[in-house]
């Protein structure tokens, strides 16, 4: 005797995935996002601060009491000019192995910051010969604190209240452009 | 009597088949998901000139609508237009004033040609929008924007400097100093996201 051919049902749990309209989004998605896209992903240098961080920086341009300056040279290194209350110190980072130590640098901005958490502007003035990629380096080092447990205090005028921040000298100014 | 069917092993002797597509749509996911992550909202895009490494910065700012000047190790450009050449990590002699060593004549030229042409495409803009009567064109989306929009970064004095890592700091205060004395103090320093 013939067996009864069983009608295949899916059990009412069970269902089929139907892949091919995700397959076709994705088909249609993937090339246009391949020429669309940057892979080198380029940004700029600027100061985009949390408003905090912007008002103390304008209290500091009314009222400038300390002046940070960076000199960078191939041949001496760095050496970070404090003048403060007419008295003026000078720490000085050598060169190590023939390049920036950029590690003692940013160490020694740090202790400066932490010495002046009202100073958010640093004047820097490399030498004609030192490479661009070590000036964008300086400004990296002295911008923010690597280190994100190290922050500063910051008085935030709307809150009331002192608010902390990694920006150690977010605001950067070239001031030998116009040197001879 | 029923007649028994001859047993027979299965094989796949017709035109059809069945395709088996999960490990395109793996591989599909994963792509999309890396594009997604790599595509960039900026609304300027800032792209690296041939022959040219741009220096490396943890900055996270995104471009801003500006003049886009250009430095690599042989050539100066305004907007892919060269405007000046480099020898030795220098500029050539004819491109500097002589009574002003910092100073790049056609720099300076391009720059406040740039700026003029961008102040009066502006004043036709404005007067066009007074009037009523912009024309309108179709921007990148589809969307009906006026025709002849001024570039904003230009008219506040920004520049967007694309220099080669190892060019040496002595050109780029060339081309800052020319750029303050032809009306673009704001400079912004392009750079490629690293640590």
């Amino acid at each position: 005797m013939r067996k009864l051919r069983r009608i295949k049902t899916l059990n009412p749990y069970e269902f089929e995935l139907d892949l091919a309209p995700l397959l076709a989004v994705m088909v249609k998605l993937v090339p246009v996002l391949l020429v669309s896209s940057a892979f080198v992903q380029v940004m700029t240098v600027e100061t985009d601060l949390p408003q905090a961080v912007k008002e103390a920086i304008q209290q500091q341009e009314q009222k400038p009491t300390t002046n940070i300056q960076i000199r960078a040279s191939t041949k001496d290194g760095i050496q970070v000019i404090i003048a403060k209350g007419g008295a003026q110190k000078t720490e000085t980072v050598p060169m190590k192995e023939g390049n920036f130590d950029y590690q003692t640098l940013h160490k020694t901005l740090q202790r400066i910051k932490g010495e002046n958490p009202e100073v958010f502007k640093i004047e820097l003035t490399p030498d004609s010969n030192v490479p661009y990629k070590d000036v964008v380096r300086m400004t990296d080092e002295a911008r923010r604190s690597r280190d994100k447990t190290v922050t500063f205090p910051v008085y935030d005028a709307k809150e009331n209240k002192t608010v902390k921040t990694d920006y150690m000298f977010p605001d950067v100014v070239f001031t030998n452009i116009f040197d001879g | 009597m029923s007649r028994r069917k001859r047993f027979e092993l299965k094989g796949n002797h017709n035109s059809t088949f069945a395709l088996n597509v999960t490990s395109m749509t793996d591989m599909f996911t994963i792509m999309l998901v890396f594009l997604l992550q790599t595509y960039t909202t900026s609304e300027v895009q800032v792209i690296p000139d041939k022959d040219q490494a741009l220096p490396t910065s943890n900055s996270e700012a995104n471009p801003v609508m500006a003049l886009q000047i250009s430095v690599t190790r042989t050539q100066l450009k305004i907007e892919d237009r060269v405007i000046a050449s480099l020898q030795s990590d220098d500029f050539t002699r004819g491109d500097i004033d002589p009574n002003d060593t910092n100073f790049i004549k056609p720099l300076f030229a391009a720059l406040e040609k740039a700026a003029k042409e961008e102040k009066e495409r502006d004043a036709k803009y404005q007067a066009n929008l007074a009037a009523g009567t912009p024309e309108m064109i179709k921007d990148a989306h589809g969307n009906l924007i006026p025709a002849g929009k001024p570039n904003p970064g230009i008219l506040d004095g920004k520049i967007i400097v694309k220099a080669d890592q190892n060019l040496s700091y002595g050109v780029l205060r060339k081309v800052m100093y020319t750029a303050s004395m032809a009306g673009f103090p704001k400079m912004k320093m392009a750079t490629v996201v690293g640590n």
